[in-house]
């Protein structure tokens, strides 16, 4: 349930694909307060959440569901979601476009109530480039 | 609800931005995830999981931590209040400085001196230290 500190909490809304159905009609929510925070980071951090975290939720190489470790649900069980791709760019601090970086994957974490909350870039899995290192133990399913 | 493009998502992102803006290091509660989030210096950064609390960042351009991400925050904060009661006197109006954060989590881990994870807290405490930042808690 939403606590009163999250009601007041403004969003926009961004299509992502539906593992189910591998159709664009899933919508993900962030955050306008989250938006501000990522603008006080400066321009690489602007570029890589305008560009690259759309790029994830409609292109992902993987969809994850049910975040096996605490730090990634806060045992809160299933509902909670991990979109993964390789992005095309990376972004350096400044904001110019590089590669991406190599042995790494991009991963979107999206909550219960659909909430894209964090975004990073990872490991990837040294045996397939396209999924995270451990996904094999740190979810509990595969959607897509 | 109105769906907003890739490309209308990206121009508004820009339209936030100011190019000039000077970095502060900041860490940020989150209720959406129940995370704090603390980012010391503005590269770009991939992440490692330390412990089932902690998530680290590092510089893609150093390999020098430069943050963290604190998940299961409410969870913690109560953890904290039964274990350290007397943590409570360093929350001021909701506010505590994020190096009490992990300092608290490494006096109760049973990790060792020379373990990875607390050469990496010890790591944290240090950059959190330098930063001087504080950080909102949730209200359990």
């Amino acid at each position: 349930m939403s606590s009163p500190e999250k009601s007041r909490r403004e969003y926009i809304t961004l299509s992502a694909i539906e593992p189910k159905d591998g159709t664009l009609t899933c919508q993900i929510l962030i955050s306008h307060e989250r938006m501000q925070a990522i603008v006080r980071r400066g321009m690489g951090h602007v570029k890589e959440c305008g560009n690259i975290v759309p790029m994830i939720l409609e292109k992902p190489t993987a969809i994850f569901e049910g975040l096996r470790l605490d730090e990634d649900e806060d045992r809160r069980g299933y509902g909670w979601r991990c979109y993964c791709g390789v992005p095309e760019h990376s972004y350096r601090a400044d904001g110019t476009e590089g590669r991406p970086y190599p042995g790494q994957v991009y991963l979107v974490f999206v909550n219960d109530e659909m909430v894209a909350y964090n975004w990073r870039w990872e490991k990837a899995d040294p045996n397939n480039p396209k999924l995270p290192m451990n996904h094999e133990d740190r979810f509990k399913e595969r959607l897509l | 609800m109105t769906v907003m493009s890739n490309s209308e998502f990206a121009k508004r992102m820009m339209l936030l931005a100011r190019p000039a803006q000077q970095f502060e290091p900041t860490a940020t509660y989150d209720p959406d995830g129940d995370c704090i989030e603390f980012l010391a210096k503005p590269d770009p950064f991939y992440a490692e999981r330390v412990d089932d609390l902690v998530t680290v960042y590092y510089s893609q351009e150093t390999g020098e931590v430069i943050g963290s991400l604190i998940k299961g925050v409410r969870g913690f904060q109560d953890q904290i209040s039964k274990t350290m009661p007397g943590f409570q006197i360093e929350i001021k109006a909701g506010r505590v400085r994020l190096v009490h954060l992990f300092r608290s989590r490494l006096w109760t881990s049973p990790a060792k001196a020379n373990d990875l994870t607390t050469l990496v807290y010890e790591k944290l405490i240090s950059v959190a230290e330098e930063s001087q930042v504080e950080t909102d808690l949730c209200l359990v």
